[in-house]
């Protein structure tokens, strides 16, 4: 394995809890933003309902800060590198598991806001979709959160 | 929620149309569709199809009936409906009177006149409008007529009475309008060789009511009966208006489904725990004081504002208007037990309510000990999942299928006895000692009800299914109690945003320098909208996945009678 600087392999955890959700929660923001603003010039009585695909994809992003900021808050602790490999891996854990969720968010959710505007009682069942790729998220969070506890 | 009582009746085919209209104007009953139903009647019964020209001529007389108002440049109003004769019982007689009647009228002659005086009118006023030496004969004689035009027009106004042949004309629209919505619902209906045959709901207190008009309509030439509903016979609900600060509340369950006739109607209970879970995730005293007085304000401008005249967003935040006010103080509680005053400044101690085992209730700041969190949110989960297989039970035993009553005591004991095993053991990094020394209690807490689900399962439904359900239940679980984690993520997320803005205004151990003030306020503006907004969807899938997919089927049809727009 590389040897790597403990400070700056923390950072690049850093980089990857922050970063990659971002992309995420942009990727199902955008997918889903444009599909929304297309249902919404037709029947925007249904946008409220809808806007939970938009709001789950931002809260990836929200995951990512706060996986961040612990690490960040952990920064002086990392002084050998098995300290640092342990953020590093919260950081790609957090990584996957917003990856995970935003692309099932932005299949889900855009397909969930197509079958919406078509038949608007399938929505309830349709939104298990969405929420289920959500919670993929969670999971990661929780792990990578009892990987800093390491720490 | 009120009883209903289906009617049944049969009539001969002459009299349906006046029963129909009867009906129509008391407004008190639901008719069934026939159509899905008429495989249980083997060919004894086939549809009733209107004929297809009455909806044309309707179309056409209501367009015929447009293009007059428009002729004659009158205001479209209220289309009237007026009784019609009792001799004239079927829709086609009374669409021809009404085409007799729109036929007399004077409106081609009216319409003429009325051309006449408008497009005139322009060109006589700007000749009028010349200097008097300018004006030519042509002009004089131009102005002469319009004298004439002037007299016609009065006496049109005056003479033949406009303003009548308006209302003459409305009471037509709303006649025809009455015919169309007869003949659709008819539609619904079945039929013999002579006689049609229709179901239709209606609330107990109606029940005799409807009986009489239906008699009446056929001048007792009828055959009428009623019955409750059959067991497993999908039936129009009736709920209780809800109190007005319930209402948001209301429109976030029916989003998922309007409740079925024999099921807990979970308004009532979620107004008490949706703010419970939200105030978890958004713990803070001074944001929540913010949020209820918002919603102080916003239930005064409800009284003063006419819902209909706002606009969509306002119309949003005027009906949740005293769900703020709750949200608000639920926040403000947790607030006190977490110790979060515009997030973590030091000025409150966090309030311990209690600890259970490894449970800590409050007590804790979510920042520094986020693992008490995490098993506080657990722990809630599996309290808010408990209360939800309690609705269903009640709701088993409400449907009187006494079979299944097992099946959600069976999950209870299971979601119990995997929590405990994993508090008693210490966590789920221990598990192989929950096999090699907790043997026994494993089996008892989490292998027994599993295999008593199995086993209930496969008794009411089947071998099959009641494998499937144990391994759904398993999952179910194991990933719902799992998703109650998201309580600590976001309330973390709460602490860490508002702890962000903290650090920038320079605030310590509970002192707030004159400077930091803006600042405090901008991130407040930023959590309550942004974070206010996320904990708000994550509330309510908490409640619509975890929570309604314990009891709820949301199955239910809103009961909404027959009545004339």
């Amino acid at each position: 394995m590389i040897m790597l600087d403990p400070n700056l392999t923390g950072l690049i955890a850093i980089l990857l809890s922050i970063g990659v959700p971002t992309i995420s929660a942009a990727t199902a923001i955008i997918v889903c933003g444009t599909a929304m603003a297309g249902v919404g010039t037709e029947k925007p009585e249904l946008l409220s309902r809808l806007i939970i695909t938009v709001v789950l994809g931002e809260a990836l992003a929200i995951y990512g800060l706060l996986i961040a900021f612990m690490l960040i808050s952990k920064l002086p602790q990392m002084k050998t590198m098995e300290t640092a490999f342990r953020a590093l891996m919260a950081g790609i854990i957090i990584a996957v598991g917003t990856g995970a969720a935003g692309a099932g968010i932005s299949y889900a959710g855009s397909s969930l806001i197509g079958a919406t505007a078509e038949r608007p009682e399938s929505y309830s069942s349709n939104v298990i979709g969405v929420v289920l790729s959500e919670a993929l998220a969670i999971y990661g969070l929780l792990i990578s959160f009892m990987v800093i506890g390491t720490i | 929620m009120a009883e209903m009582r289906k009617l049944i009746a049969i009539v001969f085919e002459d009299d349906v149309d006046e029963v129909v209209r009867s009906l129509g104007e008391a407004g008190i009953v639901q008719f069934v569709d026939m159509r899905q139903k008429l495989d249980e009647w083997k060919g004894a019964l086939t549809p009733h199809t209107v004929p297809a020209q009455t909806s044309t001529k309707c179309t056409d007389l209501l367009s015929r009936i447009d293009a007059s108002l428009k002729a004659l440049n009158l205001q479209p109003g209220i289309a009237r409906y007026e009784k019609v004769e009792i001799k004239q019982k079927q829709t086609e007689e009374v669409l021809a009177d009404v085409e007799r009647r729109l036929a007399e009228l004077p409106i081609e002659s009216l319409a003429k006149a009325s051309i006449l005086v408008t497009d005139r009118k322009p060109l006589l006023d700007k000749i009028s409008a010349m200097p008097a030496d300018e004006q030519t004969e042509i002009g004089r004689r131009l102005l002469d007529l319009r004298r004439i035009v002037d007299m016609e027009r009065r006496s049109i106004e005056e003479g033949t009475k406009l303003g009548e042949i308006r209302e003459d004309l409305l009471t037509l629209q709303g006649t025809v309008k009455v015919e169309r919505e007869v003949s659709e619902a008819e539609g619904k209906f079945a039929r013999t060789a002579k006689t049609i045959y229709f179901e239709a709901w209606v609330l107990d207190d109606d029940l005799k009511e409807a009986m009489e008009i239906v008699r009446k309509a056929t001048g007792g030439n009828c055959v009428i009966t009623e019955e409750p509903a059959k067991h497993g016979e999908k039936q129009p609900v009736m709920l209780k208006p809800a109190p007005s600060f319930m209402q948001a509340f209301e429109k976030l369950t029916f989003s998922s489904g309007y409740p079925s006739a024999r099921e807990v109607n979970p308004v009532p209970i979620m107004a008490i725990t949706f703010p419970m879970l939200f105030g978890i995730m958004f713990a803070d005293v001074g944001q929540g004081v913010i949020f209820a007085a918002l919603g102080g304000l916003l239930t005064y401008f409800k009284r003063k504002i006419k819902l209909e005249e706002a606009g969509d967003i306002v119309r949003y935040l005027l009906v949740s208007a005293e769900m703020f006010i709750l949200l608000g103080l639920a926040a403000i509680f947790w607030g006190f037990i977490f110790g979060e005053f515009f997030g973590p400044s030091g000025v409150l101690h966090p309030m311990k309510l209690g600890r259970i085992g490894p449970f800590y209730i409050g007590g804790f700041e979510p920042m520094h000990e986020p693992m008490k969190m995490i098993r506080f949110a657990i722990l809630v989960g599996a309290l808010h999942i408990s209360l939800g297989l309690v609705l269903k039970l009640f709701n088993t035993i409400r449907e009187r299928e006494f079979k299944r009553a097992p099946i959600p005591v069976a999950w209870l004991w299971l979601l119990w006895g995997g929590l405990i095993m994993w508090s008693y053991w210490g966590g789920i990094s221990s598990i192989s000692r929950w096999f090699a020394e907790g043997g026994v209690m494993l089996a008892g807490l989490v292998l027994a009800p599993l295999v008593l689900l199995v086993v209930f399962t496969a008794i009411a439904e089947g071998a099959m299914e009641g494998i499937g359900f144990g391994v759904e239940v398993f999952a179910e679980t194991l990933s719902h109690t799992l998703s109650y984690g998201r309580l600590m993520a976001l309330g973390l997320v709460h602490s860490v945003m508002n702890y962000l803005f903290l650090v920038l205004g320079g605030v310590e151990h509970g002192h707030f320098p004159p400077m930091s003030i803006p600042i405090i306020a901008i991130g407040t503006i930023l959590v309550m909208i942004i974070e206010g907004l996320i904990v708000f969807v994550h509330t309510l899938r908490l409640h619509w996945i975890e929570w309604f997919s314990k009891f709820y089927s949301g199955e239910g049809i809103p009961f909404k009678p027959f009545k004339f727009t």
